[in-house]
């Protein structure tokens, strides 16, 4: 064999892919685990966000009342400051409930495997 | 769909391109990874890391280079980071004394060319890790010098060197089937290094 022969084969080889595969729905499987690693932010932000409304309806509610019904409100804050303790706890379970649902639910669900993948079917092909 | 319209996608929040942009470049990063760690059973966590962290930079990719240049680079990257930290036994700077010593012979005075072509594909997998990486971005990617020098950051005449020798080390094995001419330009060649 002259160099030539040995240089095209050596050429066709390096050329040769590799024995190494992935798996058929590698694609969608990757954009899963991103979605699944990146969705809680977008929850996180949606909470906040939704907190932040309810805290702003709530103070436009009491300034309405405060100019209709001033001692309504003071009436209101003398009860809440009187009760701190309940209020502080209904308040800390409200907002729990709001941030399972938003956030630590969704969270739990996704990190669970399909359905279909648990029985294994391949969900790539739905 | 060109990388930037894709990019956009990505970053708009459109997961399907992203689904797209994986299909499109998987076979860049297996190969890249396959050949440096050459475990198929964790090379499918390994390329996953790849993309993973391809989508947390996405926002950093600023158009100085191609796409796949800076894919390559993440997956280099990873999979040289992967090799340190996890197999210990491999040396990743090994010299051409070691790589000839794990290459085999080829001894067959009348070889088939297919015999051959599964030889030394099977001695590159042997080769020292640089040396396959420069070998598969070169021959089998296609990237030019400058973009392996981006991708590997060693400079160009390392990777020309590389390139080089590793291209020697395997004719040196193949001295039963090559004619004297050659094996004395082989030989030559060795001897520079």
């Amino acid at each position: 064999m002259n160099t030539k022969e040995l240089e095209h084969i050596l050429d066709q080889s390096f050329r040769s892919k590799p024995d190494f595969h992935l798996p058929d729905d590698f694609a969608r499987q990757v954009t899963r685990t991103v979605v699944r690693r990146e969705q809680w932010k977008t929850d996180l932000f949606e909470y906040l966000y939704l907190s932040c409304v309810l805290v702003f309806l709530l103070t436009v509610a009491s300034g309405f009342y405060y100019f209709i019904d001033k001692q309504l409100v003071l009436n209101v804050l003398t009860y809440l400051s009187g009760n701190v303790i309940q209020v502080a706890l209904i308040l800390f379970i409200l907002n729990f409930i709001l941030f399972a649902d938003r956030v630590l639910l969704r969270l739990l669900f996704r990190s669970l495997p399909h359905p279909l993948q648990r029985s294994g079917e391949r969900v790539g092909i739905l | 769909m060109n990388d930037a319209e894709l990019i956009n996608q990505i970053l708009n929040g459109n997961s399907n391109a992203f689904t797209y942009l994986v299909t499109r470049y998987q076979k860049l990063v297996v190969h890249i990874t396959g050949r440096l760690i050459q475990r198929q059973d964790e090379l499918e966590d390994v390329c996953q890391d790849v993309f993973l962290k391809v989508y947390q930079n996405l926002g950093k990719y600023r158009n100085e280079c191609r796409l796949s240049t800076w894919i390559a680079t993440i997956a280099y990257n990873t999979s040289i980071n992967y090799l340190r930290k996890f197999k210990k036994g491999v040396e990743v700077n090994a010299d051409d004394s070691v790589a000839l010593r794990n290459l085999t012979d080829f001894k067959s005075d009348d070889p088939e060319k297919a015999d051959l072509h599964r030889y030394i594909r099977e001695q590159i997998e042997l080769l020292p890790v640089h040396y396959r990486t420069i070998l598969t971005l070169y021959h089998l990617e296609e990237f030019s010098y400058q973009e392996i020098e981006q991708i590997t950051g060693m400079p160009e005449g390392t990777v020309k060197s590389y390139l080089f020798r590793a291209k020697a080390l395997l004719k040196e094995k193949l001295r039963f089937v090559v004619d004297e001419n050659s094996l004395k330009s082989v030989k030559e060649i060795n001897n520079e290094y």
